[in-house]
């Protein structure tokens, strides 16, 4: 949760993905009560709406649950969830902008594959 | 439900039109912010929106009620404008202390314990003058009025002029703890648009005279976007949406681009798409032809 914001995506994005690694880290463990979105606008000095934006998405997702009058929550089997879904979005995100550059640069796919093999 | 509304309202100083038929409605609990060029009338609608100086057409209700002489809707509007050091009758000598006291009167919500413990955390030396304060002390005195008067509207015009980085993080943060206990409405002004965007649910955009757009901080960032590249390829994947701003140079182009609801920017291996910041959009939108 202590991560610099970038420049590079909305803030609600960021505030949802560093949810995210902190379930994966250990930071926040599964059932666990989330930081309040109020805690999160303090921390940050943004919009407790922004915030709430980011928090909404992964309960959304159903990585995170609504506890009535006591907050959020961090859902069982939510570090699963995360990892598949990061799984997912890994081919979109990574694999087919390394595919793309790779063309731009005139690299063939076997040198490509070549290049991953023997990367450790 | 809406709160303080402005019709057409028009302003003209002898035969220059300042603000060009302003419509805008400012709802309850958000934090709102003003952003607009030197000149392009920021302080002059603040002050026709509180009544501290008439609008010469269009109107101005709170509650829907007119705000014009009606101290029953002027009581929930709070304005603390810019000080200066020197007023018309020469000098600004009054103390600090008298400040806060004439506000205290003047506001009929005002919260002294609050008022207080501001002083004390921005440092205020009360018995100073306010022409020997510093431009950065003068705003905190700003500040500290527009916290302390409770009002359920509060406007404040450049809040953050001349303080430091950890003053100006510092008054963010005093800002969204106030707004979250109270849910009162705040209108910022600032040209300090980057570090402020993240404290606006909506930001208002002010130009010669009229409203570029009043959105959603988050909502009007999500659908504004750079698109980079070869030019003919820029022109395939832009081709009929809404373009603010381009840079062209050589072969290449630049463009930021406002997608209306429905339009999707196609992700090509040939272009490059960035997301974009407040103050670039400004800049895009606000700023003069490259």
């Amino acid at each position: 949760m202590q991560e610099l914001f970038t420049q590079e995506k909305s803030i609600y994005l960021q505030i949802s993905e560093m949810i995210e690694t902190d379930i994966l880290r250990g930071i926040l463990l599964e059932e666990e009560r989330v930081p309040s979105t109020n805690d999160f606008a303090k921390l940050y000095a943004i919009n407790p709406a922004t915030a709430a934006k980011g928090v909404n998405i992964l309960v959304d997702n159903g990585i995170l649950y609504k506890k009535r009058g006591i907050g959020m929550f961090v859902s069982t089997g939510a570090k699963k969830m995360i990892l598949e879904n990061r799984k997912n979005a890994f081919y979109d995100n990574f694999i087919k902008g390394l595919v793309e550059e790779a063309q731009r640069l005139g690299i063939s796919k076997e040198e490509l594959t070549e290049m991953i093999l023997k990367t450790n | 439900m809406s709160n303080l509304v402005c019709e057409n309202v028009v302003k003209k100083y002898k035969e220059k039109e300042v603000l060009k038929g302003i419509n805008l409605s400012i709802e309850k609990g958000k934090i709102y912010g003003l952003i607009g060029r030197n000149g392009a009338g920021k302080t002059t609608l603040m002050s026709i929106m509180t009544a501290q100086n008439p609008a010469t057409r269009g109107t101005i209700t709170y509650d829907g009620m007119e705000v014009w002489e009606n101290r029953e809707a002027l009581d929930h509007l709070c304005f603390s404008r810019e000080i200066n050091s020197v007023t018309s009758f020469g000098p600004n000598n009054q103390k600090v202390k008298e400040y806060f006291r004439i506000a205290s009167v003047f506001y009929p919500h005002w919260d002294r314990e609050y008022a207080k413990e501001l002083i004390q955390r921005f440092g205020i030396d009360e018995k100073k003058r306010i022409m020997n304060l510093s431009k950065g002390m003068m705003s905190m005195v700003t500040i500290i009025i527009g916290l302390a008067s409770k009002a359920d509207i509060t406007i404040l015009d450049e809040p953050v002029a001349g303080l430091d980085v950890v003053a100006r993080e510092d008054f963010y943060r005093l800002l969204l703890e106030e707004q979250q206990e109270s849910g009162r409405t705040f209108i910022i002004s600032t040209h300090i648009i980057e570090e402020a965007a993240d404290i606006f649910e909506e930001v208002i955009i002010l130009h010669d005279g009229q409203i570029l757009l009043k959105e959603n901080t988050i909502d009007l960032l999500d659908r504004c976007a750079h698109v980079s590249g070869l030019a003919e390829e820029v022109d395939k994947v832009t081709d009929g949406l809404h373009i603010c701003h381009t840079e062209n140079m050589g072969r290449s182009k630049g463009v930021t681009v406002m997608l209306e609801p429905g339009q999707k920017l196609e992700k090509t291996a040939e272009v490059t798409i960035q997301p974009i910041s407040l103050q670039n959009l400004f800049v895009a939108m606000c700023g003069r032809e490259a």
